[in-house]
């Protein structure tokens, strides 16, 4: 597939020396407002500008937010773990409607689900079998 | 016939299995679990009163300590009439059904009865639990309109989560009356 391919084209190096440029203008103009006096920057007549508290309490909120991503992600796996008693821990829609293939001799059998009563069967039923095999 | 025999839980404390034989197709299984240690209560109270005592010696305020009194003898009666289960038994009884019954530190007991109709299956299914995967026994019901689906799945012995050996003794015993009963009803 041309169009998926990872490889450079002249569009992304466009895209991403615009990107670079961009991100370096924006840091330049992150460390001017926060560093720079108001009174200096008035008098270039730049005056409607936030209030420079932002310059420090941005990067705390946003390292703060990252922090309780990592506590909320935690949680929210825990939530949308399935309970012991949910009908998706035994089979879902595509075990239910699997379509069943015919034996056939000395092929490989088709890969299925198998219900959980055969399985149980099989390693805790037919044990001293198995035992007396090997 | 009935006999004991003791197991461990997945934390590792201590259960204990008792089985009676009613009759040839009959069977009673009883899971108990260890009762409230001494331990646990006293090291709960100590905890309660004394950060009740710091709370009171920062505002001073005396309600603080009664308020603690009764947060302990209320959250201790609640705490065995709700919370904590000693014994659960599983009841199964060829051609009527499957009973469970919590029985709670308090006296207090809650029965649940599932017609032999409703049941599918008795199947011994692994799942994540917090942190764990465990093995846990659970009754599999159908639908008596669609009998190959399962509708419903009901976990048994969930307070006293006994392990895999536990878990095998029960399961194939169950599968003995089952095998039976499944024999015995398509013969009309």
């Amino acid at each position: 597939m041309v169009e998926n391919s990872p490889s450079p084209l002249p569009e992304r190096a466009i895209y991403g020396f615009v990107l670079f440029l961009s991100s370096q203008f924006g840091f330049i103009l992150y460390l001017v407002w926060a560093f720079i006096p108001e009174s200096w920057l008035n008098s270039l007549g730049l005056t409607y500008w936030p209030q420079k508290y932002w310059a420090v309490a941005l990067p705390v909120y946003l390292l703060i937010a990252v922090v309780i991503g990592y506590v909320l992600l935690f949680g929210i796996n825990m939530m949308s773990t399935s309970p012991l008693n949910s009908i998706h821990t035994i089979t879902d829609n595509y075990a239910k409607n699997q379509q069943w293939k015919n034996y056939q001799e000395d092929a490989i059998p088709a890969l299925r689900d198998v219900p959980i009563s055969e399985v149980n069967r099989m390693f805790f039923l037919e044990t001293q079998e198995l035992n007396t095999h090997n | 016939m009935e006999d004991e025999k003791s197991f461990s839980d997945i934390c590792g404390g201590r259960v204990v299995l008792r089985r009676r034989y009613y009759s040839p197709y009959c069977r009673e299984f009883g899971l108990s679990s260890a009762r409230l240690s001494l331990r646990s209560l006293t090291a709960v109270t100590c905890a309660v009163w004394l950060a009740a005592y710091g709370l009171f010696t920062l505002c001073e305020n005396s309600m603080i300590l009664s308020a603690a009194i009764f947060i302990t003898i209320i959250g201790l009666l609640g705490y065995l009439h709700f919370v904590k289960i000693d014994q659960e038994t599983l009841l199964i009884i060829d051609s009527l059904g499957i009973q469970m019954t919590s029985s709670y530190a308090s006296g207090k007991e809650s029965t649940t009865f599932i017609e032999m109709d409703k049941v599918k299956d008795v199947i011994i299914n692994e799942a994540i639990y917090m942190q764990k995967v465990i093995y846990y026994l659970c009754i599999l019901l159908k639908d008596p309109g669609k009998p190959h689906e399962i509708s419903q799945v009901v976990p048994v012995f969930q307070s006293a989560k006994p392990r895999l050996d536990c878990l095998i003794e029960v399961y194939r015993s169950c599968q003995e009356i089952l095998a039976h009963q499944k024999a015995t009803s398509t013969s009309p």
